[in-house]
């Protein structure tokens, strides 16, 4: 399959040093944005105590054993600023991502032992869960660096109990390890109760010399014994217990690894865990790149920096879509699948490292003659049609059958809408794109370039695709909502605008009402926002999507569930034969 | 030879990018057509120089008007 994949078909074009010149304001705005996003990651990377007073103690931060773990430039870091409750650490209290360890691709997550010493704290769960959803998604093995002092007590009721509690992290780790995805611990500190069970159950652990697992902390077995409430002899009680068990902790490496053997080995450096984990991650099983890549990889033709002078921040603005993927993929070449027909969409093959990745975006800016089915309106980029929708189905299900992951690319503002739209079925082929989506079993990766609304952030791959989404990236000129807060204001106050003047009545309250919901839906749709609340994964800038690219391009070949010969895919085939150019419009009458 | 550049559809012109006189390549973009709520670039459709400009910013067209004549 060489002719197909070795030189695909040229994509993008060089920029004009007018268009460079033109968009240098709107490089400004967009490092604006990502100035604020940095000082947000600054505050999380400093949560907690100083890491000076950790490594004064002779341990490491979980920045550190990160950095001194991962490949070097491998690790790509998701929910840095994911904090769905608002709690007060302002962060989940682990960092996690995609990452390289000895050669392999893992999931990583590391509890930051610099805030309450690694507890579980608001919001956790829930970032475990999309943590544990990714290995499964991706087929990778997931390392966890544990060092948990279980649930932060003062908010038990926040992590402990519900549907989504911090122990449906145990049953995930359980149905992975059911699955065949093996998860190992280097487990550090102490670990008591959800601690404990953070540290027994991945598949290996690897014990430092210093640290425990129990069931119940020494805090939770001096407490047992008071009479129903608390006094002076009770007190004192305590204080000799807690002296007794800040001593000897239960569940250290003299019980579980001398006497139960539940850690596999143990180790008198911090370092020397890690180098452990390094060589189990490098036994791990994986196919070779060659087994799957279609061409040597090559970077792009066009750089990637260059973006932020083709994506316009200002939301009215259209831009070049093929001209930002040829600045994505490998040696700016593609395969488009079905050029004439659907053009508010984009579908086709790329290569990312050489390996082969199915792309679906939306394309931005007029479409005179489009859509077919009315001459009412014209069609625009970024709203989706009747074409449209029936390419994308056509293709997520071909990628299916091919076994080839896809990317999808939202710009999007809806779903066309009308009587008019509703005749040419817009309504079910949208929810066509789901179930095609959900039974197609392919990973998948979404980058909100700039809009994500309505339906179609659904349709086209939104994070709300649980079992195929890994991973969502933001932008800087992400914005992810119901539809716009002008838009919202109208459909809710409208009505109330004609009472009002029917009724002869002032209508300053109610526009300055609009204005105000329309505030908000701006203030709850900006970048920190939507990696805040989860609605992304991550906000990166331009140039640096290419490097997650690569890692879910490796991640998704590394060992796949399922496999297409390159001999027996089809859509190479589809795209080289293709001639349908899709129906006229209807004569004006 | 000359080329006549259309309005693709109804809509305001909020920018002229060229003055008469002016080099252009084809796909260079010669004005902003606001439309559907979007602002649009209208593209040169060939390689040449800018003889006439027919629109101001803030005028409004029709489709398929003349907007600019490149030779």
């Amino acid at each position: 399959m060489r002719q197909y994949f070795e030189k695909m078909d040229d994509l993008g074009k060089p920029l004009k040093p007018a268009q460079i010149e033109r968009m240098k304001e709107n490089r400004a705005q967009i490092e604006d944005v990502m100035k604020t996003i940095d000082a947000e990651v600054e505050r999380v990377k400093n949560a907690g105590i100083p890491a000076e007073t950790v490594r004064k103690r002779g341990q490491m931060t979980v920045w550190d054993r990160i950095e001194y773990l991962v490949d070097p430039g491998t690790f790509c870091p998701l929910h840095t600023l994911y904090n769905p409750t608002d709690n007060e650490e302002g962060m989940t209290g682990v960092i996690d991502g995609l990452a390289r360890i000895g050669g392999k691709w893992c999931v990583l997550i590391g509890f930051d032992n610099k805030v309450l010493a690694g507890a579980w704290i608001a919001g956790q769960a829930d970032n475990n869960l999309r943590v544990t959803d990714m290995a499964k998604i991706l087929n990778l093995p997931l390392v966890w660096l544990v060092n948990c002092s279980g649930v932060k007590l003062t908010e038990q009721e926040m992590v402990y109990a519900n549907r989504r509690g911090n122990g449906t992290c145990f049953f995930r780790h359980a149905e992975l390890e059911k699955m065949g995805v093996p998860i190992l611990a280097g487990i550090y500190g102490t670990n008591p109760a959800g601690g404990g069970y953070q540290g027994i159950s991945p598949t290996i652990l690897l014990a430092h010399k210093d640290c425990n697992i129990a069931v119940g902390g020494g805090g939770i077995v001096s407490g047992m014994s008071p009479k129903g409430s608390f006094d002076e002899e009770g007190a004192e009680q305590i204080i000799e217990s807690t002296r007794h068990f800040k001593e000897a902790p239960p569940g250290s490496v003299g019980v579980h690894y001398d006497h139960t053997g539940f850690f596999r080995a143990v180790y008198e450096k911090e370092a020397e865990v890690l180098d452990a984990l390094k060589q189990y991650m490098a036994e791990m099983p994986a196919y070779n790149p060659r087994f799957f890549r279609v061409a040597e990889p090559a970077e792009p033709k066009y750089p990637p920096e260059e973006i932020s002078s083709i994506i316009a921040f200002n939301q009215k603005a259209g831009y070049d879509f093929d001209n930002v993927l040829a600045r994505l993929v490998d040696n700016s070449e593609h395969l488009e699948f079905r050029p004439g027909f659907g053009p508010e969409v984009y579908t086709g093959l790329v290569k990312i490292d050489g390996y082969l990745l199915g792309v679906i975006g939306n394309r931005q800016g007029l479409l005179p003659n489009y859509p077919e089915y009315t001459n009412e309106y014209t069609g625009i980029g970024g709203k989706l049609y009747r074409q449209g929708l029936i390419k994308m189905n056509e293709f997520v299900t071909q990628c299916g059958r091919d076994r080839v992951p896809i990317v999808w690319f939202q710009d999007t503002s809806g779903i066309d809408v009308g009587d008019t739209a509703e005749k040419a079925e817009l309504l079910g082929l949208g929810q066509s794109l789901i179930y095609s989506i959900e039974e197609t079993t392919v990973p998948m990766t979404l980058v909100v370039l700039r809009k994500g609304t309505a339906a179609a952030h659904y349709v086209m791959g939104g994070p709300t695709a649980n079992n195929h989404n890994a991973f969502t990236l933001g932008t800087a000129t992400t914005e992810i909502y119901v539809m716009h807060g002008e838009t919202a204001s109208v459909a809710s106050f409208s009505r109330r605008l004609v009472k009002e003047k029917d009724g002869n009545q002032p209508l300053g309250p109610i526009i300055d009402k609009m204005n105000k919901l329309a505030q908000e839906y701006y203030d709850k749709s900006r970048p920190f926002y939507c990696a805040k609340k989860g609605f992304v994964d991550e906000v990166v800038r331009y140039e640096k999507i290419r490097n997650y690219l690569v890692a879910f391009a490796n991640a998704v070949y590394q060992n796949p569930r399922s496999i297409c010969p390159q001999h027996h895919m089809m859509l190479p085939r589809l795209i080289r034969a293709e001639v349908v150019k899709g129906l006229e419009r209807p004569p004006k009458e | 030879m000359s080329v006549e550049v259309l309005a693709p559809m109804p809509g305001k012109i909020i920018e002229v990018l060229v003055n008469v006189g002016d080099k252009v390549s084809e796909d260079d973009e010669l004005l902003i057509l606001e439309a559907m709520k979007m602002e649009n670039p209208v593209y040169a459709t060939a390689d040449g120089v800018v003889k006439e400009i027919k629109v101001k910013k803030d005028d409004t067209v029709d489709s398929d008007q003349l907007l600019i004549i490149i030779e």
